[in-house]
C-alpha cells in the first residue's frame, strides 16, 4: 500500500512512478513497480493520473516476469492526457486497472507456433511484452515507423528477427511503408499474424495477408486509433 | 416508507432492479410508481447512450429541489462511467455499485456518514467486480409472474472501441452454475414460461474461471436436461452472445433440447470487415457467416436477431453497403439498429466522429427498410401455420391480446382472455406484416 499523506490509505490500484524514459521527442516509456496482478503478454491496462479523472488504455510494454510494469506512450500534441503524463515526476501516483483484453498468446501456442508481429509506431508495445515473456518464441517482428530513431529498444531484438521499415529515412532495413515490405514477403502457411497500431495500416495489412492466402482466423488485430 | 425506482437501459439493468427491489422491500420499503409519495428515490443508470444520462441529471435536479419541502433520500447505481459517477457524488445521497448491493441496507441505516461529504477516500475509477457474486445471492423480486431474467455473468472483457461497458460494469465474472440452475428450476416450478439468461457476453460464461466452472454450452445442456424431466413447458433464451465465443457446440445444444428457445440474438454491429476491425469486434465476417450457416443447418426454424450500429467513425458509403449486403445475406427477423453515439470512456470517443447525424439517420432508415422487407417475407411464410405463443399483454385493439412466439415474433391474438395471460397457447397464423403476425387461438 502506498500512502500520500497521513490518514489517507491508497488502494492497490495506485502505483508510484519509478522513472520516465524519453525515447524520442514524442515518445516515452513509464516504469512502475512490478504489477500487482498477473497478466498475459499482449494485454492492456487502464492508466489514470491521480487527481485527474481521465484515463487511457495502454498495452503493457514489459514482459510478464519483468521487474517493473512498463507502458509505452506517444505524446499527442495538444492532447489532454499524454502531455500531463510526460511531465509527471518519479514518485507521482498513477491509477492502474487491468489487465484487459485477449490480444495475446497462450503458452502452448507460444511454444509451438510461428508468429509474425506487425506493428506501426507504439503498436510495438504488446509484441515487446510477448517477446520478453516467451524467450524461445519463433517470431518475426516487422515494425513500421517514419524515422529509424522511432525504433524503440531496437537492440533488444535479434537482428534476424526484427525488420525496421522507415517511411521517411533510409536508416531501416526497408525504406518505405511496412505494407510495401509485407507484399514481397513469404511466410510459412501456418503462421499466426498479430497486427497492432493504426487502423489504416491494419486494414491494408489484413488485405495483403488475405491476398497471400492466409485465413482471417490466422490474423489477429489490435487497433489503437 | 415508500420507494420509487427508475430503471434505464437494458435487460441487465432490469434484472438488477429486481434485486434492488428485493433488498428494499426486505427492509420494509413499499414500492410506489408515484415518485411524489416516495421517501426513497433511486435510479439504475445506463451510460451506453447520452440520453439516459441527461434524464438522470434532470431527475436529480428536480428531486433535490423537493428536498426543500420533503425528507428524501436519493441513490443511483447501475452502469456509470467514472466521470458521471464523480458528478453524481455531488448530487445523489448514495451511490453504489451492484456488487455492493448487499450493503445497501447498512448504507441507508448509516445515512449521514456515507454521504458524498463523508467520502474522504479516493473512489476507484474502475468498478470492482469481485463481490458481484454476493449480489447474485439476493433473491430478486420478479416483475412478472411468467417471464424472468436470470443473470449468469456480469461485466465485459471485450473492449469494443464504441462501448464503455467494461468501464461501467468491470471484468467478466461468471455466476456459479449451481445457483443459475437452482434459480431456473425454481422459476419453472413457479410457473415461469420465458426465462432469459443475461450477461454482457453470455457465451463467454465460465471462461473467467479457467476450468473450474462449466462453459456456456454445458450450462445450456444442463438446463436442457432439466427441461426434459420437467412436466412444465418453458422457453429459455439468452442475451447477448458475442460472435467471438459463439461455436457450433452451443448451436448443437440448442437444437437438441425443446426448452432451449429457437431464437438467437447474434450482434453483428457491421457487415464491413474494416469497420469490425476498427470496432475491435474480434470476429470477422467469415466467422459470423460460419455461425449463421451452422444455425441455419442445425436449427432451420430458428429466428435470428441482431444489433447493428450505423455511422460508426470512418463508415463510408462503401462500408455501409457491405452492411446492407450482409442484411440481405442473413435475412434477420429483427435488427436493433442504432446510430453511432460516441460515449465518454470508450476508445472511439477520442476519434473523429466523421459521419454526420443526417447521414446516420438516413442509413438507419435505409437499413430498417431492408430489415422490414426480409422480416415481412419470413412472416408471410408462417401464414396458415400453427405456432406456440406466450400470451403477454392486451392489444391496443379492443378484444385482442398480444403474445410472443418461441422465436420472439410479436403476434396479435383474436381473443382477449385474462386467463390466457402468461400461458403458452397454440395459435394459427392468419396474417402477417413486416413486424408482427396475427392469429386465432386454437387451444
Amino acid at each position: 500500500m502506498d500512502s500520500i499523506s497521513d490518514g489517507i490509505k491508497m488502494d492497490d490500484s495506485f502505483y508510484q512512478i519509478i522513472n520516465i524514459n524519453q525515447l524520442t521527442d514524442e515518445t516515452f516509456s513509464i516504469n512502475l513497480p512490478k504489477a500487482r496482478f498477473s497478466f498475459k503478454a499482449g494485454q492492456h491496462i487502464s492508466v489514470g493520473i491521480y487527481g485527474n479523472h481521465q484515463s487511457r488504455e495502454y498495452s503493457i510494454y514489459s514482459g510478464a516476469n519483468d521487474e517493473h510494469l512498463e507502458i509505452l506512450v506517444k505524446e499527442v500534441e495538444n492532447g489532454h492526457f499524454t502531455p500531463r503524463l510526460r511531465k509527471l515526476k518519479p514518485g507521482r501516483l498513477l491509477e492502474v486497472h487491468g489487465p484487459f483484453g485477449r490480444f495475446g498468446l497462450s503458452p502452448e501456442a507460444a511454444a509451438d507456433g510461428k508468429f509474425v508481429f506487425i506493428a506501426s509506431g507504439t503498436g510495438i508495445a504488446p509484441f515487446r511484452s510477448m517477446i520478453r515473456s516467451f524467450p524461445e518464441l519463433d517470431y518475426t517482428l516487422i515494425h513500421g515507423v517514419r524515422y529509424a530513431k522511432e525504433a524503440y529498444d531496437r537492440n533488444e531484438y535479434a537482428s534476424d528477427r526484427y525488420v525496421l521499415c522507415t517511411s521517411q529515412d533510409a536508416k531501416g532495413n526497408y525504406q518505405g511503408r511496412l505494407t510495401g515490405y509485407l507484399k514481397n514477403c513469404q511466410f510459412h502457411p501456418e503462421t499466426q499474424f498479430y497486427l497492432c497500431g493504426n487502423s489504416n495500416m491494419i486494414f491494408d495489412a489484413v488485405e495483403i495477408l488475405k491476398e497471400k492466402g492466409f485465413e482471417r482466423d490466422q490474423i489477429h488485430c489490435e487497433v489503437y486509433f | 416508507m415508500k420507494y420509487h425506482l427508475i430503471t434505464l437501459g437494458c435487460q441487465m439493468n432490469l434484472s438488477d432492479s429486481e434485486r434492488v427491489s428485493a433488498v428494499l422491500e426486505g427492509m420494509g420499503y413499499i414500492r410506489t410508481e408515484n415518485e411524489d409519495e416516495a421517501n426513497l428515490l433511486g435510479i439504475l443508470a445506463c451510460s451506453v447512450r447520452q440520453k439516459p444520462i441527461d434524464k438522470i441529471y434532470n431527475k436529480i435536479a428536480q428531486w433535490n429541489k423537493w428536498k426543500n419541502s420533503r425528507n428524501l433520500l436519493t441513490f443511483v447505481s447501475g452502469c456509470l462511467l467514472p466521470a458521471d459517477r464523480e458528478k453524481f457524488l455531488k448530487s445523489f445521497d448514495l451511490i453504489f455499485q451492484m456488487s455492493e448491493l448487499a450493503s445497501l441496507p447498512q448504507m441507508i441505516r448509516d445515512y449521514g456518514i456515507v454521504t458524498p461529504a463523508g467520502l474522504k477516500q479516493p473512489q476507484p475509477v474502475m468498478p470492482k467486480n469481485e463481490h458481484i457474486t454476493e449480489m447474485w445471492h439476493i433473491k430478486p423480486k420478479y416483475q412478472s409472474t411468467y417471464e424472468a431474467f436470470v443473470p449468469i455473468q456480469n461485466g465485459c472483457d471485450k473492449f469494443c472501441t464504441f462501448c464503455a461497458v467494461p468501464y461501467t460494469r468491470g471484468r467478466e465474472v461468471s455466476r456459479p452454475s449451481a445457483e443459475i440452475l437452482a434459480e431456473v428450476r425454481e422459476l419453472v416450478q413457479n410457473g415461469y414460461k420465458s426465462i432469459t439468461l443475461l450477461g454482457q457476453n453470455v457465451n463467454s460464461y465460465g471462461l473467467d474461471k479457467e476450468g473450474s466452472e462449466i462453459n456456456f454450452a454445458r450450462l445450456l445442456s444442463q438446463i436442457g436436461e432439466f427441461g426434459k424431466t420437467s412436466a412444465e413447458e418453458f422457453w429459455v433464451y439468452f442475451t447477448s452472445p458475442h460472435p467471438q465465443d459463439m461455436n457450433r457446440e452451443v448451436i448443437e445444444v440448442i437444437a437438441a433440447y425443446d426448452c432451449l428457445a429457437k431464437q438467437i440474438h447474434l450482434p453483428m454491429q457491421s457487415g464491413d470487415e474494416r469497420v469490425l476491425i476498427k470496432m475491435n469486434r474480434r470476429h470477422s465476417m467469415e466467422k459470423y457467416r460460419r455461425i449463421v450457416s451452422d444455425i441455419r443447418e442445425l436449427i432451420p426454424n430458428a429466428t435470428l436477431f441482431t444489433d447493428i450500429i450505423v455511422g460508426f467513425t470512418s463508415e463510408g458509403e462503401e462500408e455501409f453497403q457491405n452492411t446492407v449486403a450482409a442484411m440481405d445475406e442473413f435475412r434477420f427477423n429483427m435488427a436493433y439498429i442504432a446510430m453511432y453515439s460516441p460515449r465518454p470512456g470508450a476508445a472511439s470517443y477520442r476519434w473523429e466522429n466523421e459521419v454526420s447525424p443526417e447521414i446516420k439517420k438516413e442509413r438507419l432508415q435505409r437499413l430498417s427498410e431492408v430489415m422490414r422487407i426480409h422480416s415481412k417475407e419470413y412472416n408471410e411464410t408462417l401464414i396458415g401455420k400453427t405456432l406456440k405463443v406466450l400470451v403477454n399483454g392486451t392489444d391496443r385493439k379492443t378484444g385482442f391480446s398480444t403474445g410472443l412466439t418461441e422465436g420472439k415474433l410479436i403476434l396479435r391474438l383474436n381473443r382477449k382472455d385474462d386467463t390466457l395471460m402468461g400461458k403458452i397457447v397454440e395459435v394459427k397464423v392468419t396474417s402477417a406484416s413486416d413486424l408482427s403476425l396475427s392469429g386465432e387461438v386454437e387451444s
